[in-house]
Parts: structure tokens; sequence; C-alpha cells
């Protein structure tokens, strides 16, 4: 099961730049459906990997699903290969995302979060204008009822509103 | 704080909401809004983000522990 306060206190007190998007997201906004996993699109400035690096290398980080023993080498060099990891850690699942659909990557992101305080962490989270554009850019038939009941909450809410 | 949901909040006023946001309505979306639990929604706009997550794991606690229980079933038949 993901712990999803320890996941967030990781990337927080390891000073990485990410921004909170998906199902975590969803329920940040009031979402009442189950998500298992923490999505997050990471800023891929050289220093930040290093930060990311840092802040999960001791909690195991590896491919979800991969079979075990693979070659897997959790450093600033295997994220600069790749974009998106899905990963195992001690904490949970994590979804690193280099970039979303519909949103793009943490730069385009950045001015689109709204800062919300998590188990006493500050961290960006997408608003929910934004995280309905991302979800239907995704296209996903599973993601129909999610977008229903976020534009549900967007038409209670209203589009903008500072969580923190 | 979340704002009182008042009755203009109805399904109704969720086009304006999404115009404003710069959305287009989609009927296919819209077709799915009929199933939305409103109240749970309501609720959870009363919390704070961190209580709303809270929510979260202990339906994620529940989903397990109803995993585990049917799992142990099916083993003891």
């Amino acid at each position: 099961m993901t712990d999803f306060g320890a996941l967030v206190k990781a990337l927080n007190e390891g000073d990485v730049d990410f921004v909170i998007v998906g199902g975590l997201a969803a329920a940040v906004h009031g979402s009442a459906r189950l998500t298992q996993d923490v999505d997050c699109v990471y800023s891929r400035t050289p220093a930040n990997l290093e930060r990311l690096v840092a802040a999960l290398r001791g909690h195991g980080p590896y491919l979800r699903g991969a079979p075990p023993g693979l070659p897997f080498e959790w450093s600033v060099a295997t994220i600069e290969r790749g974009l998106n990891f899905t990963l195992t850690t001690d904490m949970g699942d994590l979804d690193l995302l280099g970039e979303i659909p519909g949103g793009g990557d943490y730069d385009a992101l950045r001015p689109q979060a709204v800062e919300v305080v998590l188990f006493g962490h500050r961290c960006l989270c997408l608003d929910l204008a934004p995280l309905i554009r991302a979800k239907r850019a995704a296209g996903r038939p599973k993601d129909l009822e999610a977008l229903a009941e976020l534009e549900a909450l967007l038409a209670a809410r209203g589009p903008s509103r500072d969580l923190a | 704080m979340a704002r009182p949901v008042s009755s203009s909040d109805a399904p109704s006023d969720g086009h304006h909401a999404l115009r404003a946001a710069g959305l287009e309505p989609d009927p296919v979306i819209e077709a799915y809004k009929a199933g939305v639990d409103r109240t749970l929604l309501r609720e959870n706009l009363r919390l704070s983000p961190t209580e709303r997550v809270r929510k979260l794991i202990a339906l994620q606690e529940l989903a397990e522990e109803a995993r585990r229980a049917g799992a142990a079933a099916h083993r003891g038949r």
C-alpha cells in the first residue's frame, strides 16, 4: 500500500521540484475516487535530477512490474536516458513523469499548479482545470468517470482557488 | 477553506464553470455526470487537502482489507 505522506515528505525534504498530478491531485481537489500511486511531473534540470536521485536513493526505487534482478541503477544517468518512470519504492508506487499529455513538462505545469500543504509539507499540485485538461487529452476511456467527477467538483468549487 | 456550496451549484451550472476554465462540455463526459455522488464531493470540499488524502488512505486500507479477506475466504473453500 502506498504511503502518500512518506512519498511527499521524501520528495519535499529532498528539495525536489515536482508537481503532483493524477489521482492524488484529484483527491487533493476533493475527488472521492481511489488511487494507488503517486503521479508527479518532475523538473529535468541537472540539479533537480541530482536531488531526485538523492531523495529516493534510500527507498529502493525499482521498475514496477519488471522481473526481480534486472540491472536497474537508480542514477542521474538512468533518468537522463528516459522520461517517464513507473517505480516501486519502500513507500509505495511512484510514477515520475517528465511530461504529461495536455499539460507538458514541469516548466509548463508550474504556473498552473497551486500550493498545498500535505501532511505538513508545502508542495505543488496541478490545479483542477488543468488537471481536467490533461485527463481529457490522455483520451483514456477509464478516465471518463473520473472526468465527470472532476468537472462536477469544478462546478461546485469554481475554476481557481488557493488550497494552501 | 472551501466556499459553502449553494443551490446555484446545481449540475446545470457546470457548463458555466467549464467555459470559465476554457473548456467546452463534452457530451460523453456529460452522460457520466449522472452517476456522480455530489453529496460526497460537498463533504470532501469542507475538508483540508490533508484530510482529503487521509480519507483516501482509509479507503485504500479498506480495499486492501477486503482483498485480503476475499483471498482468505477463497483459500478456505
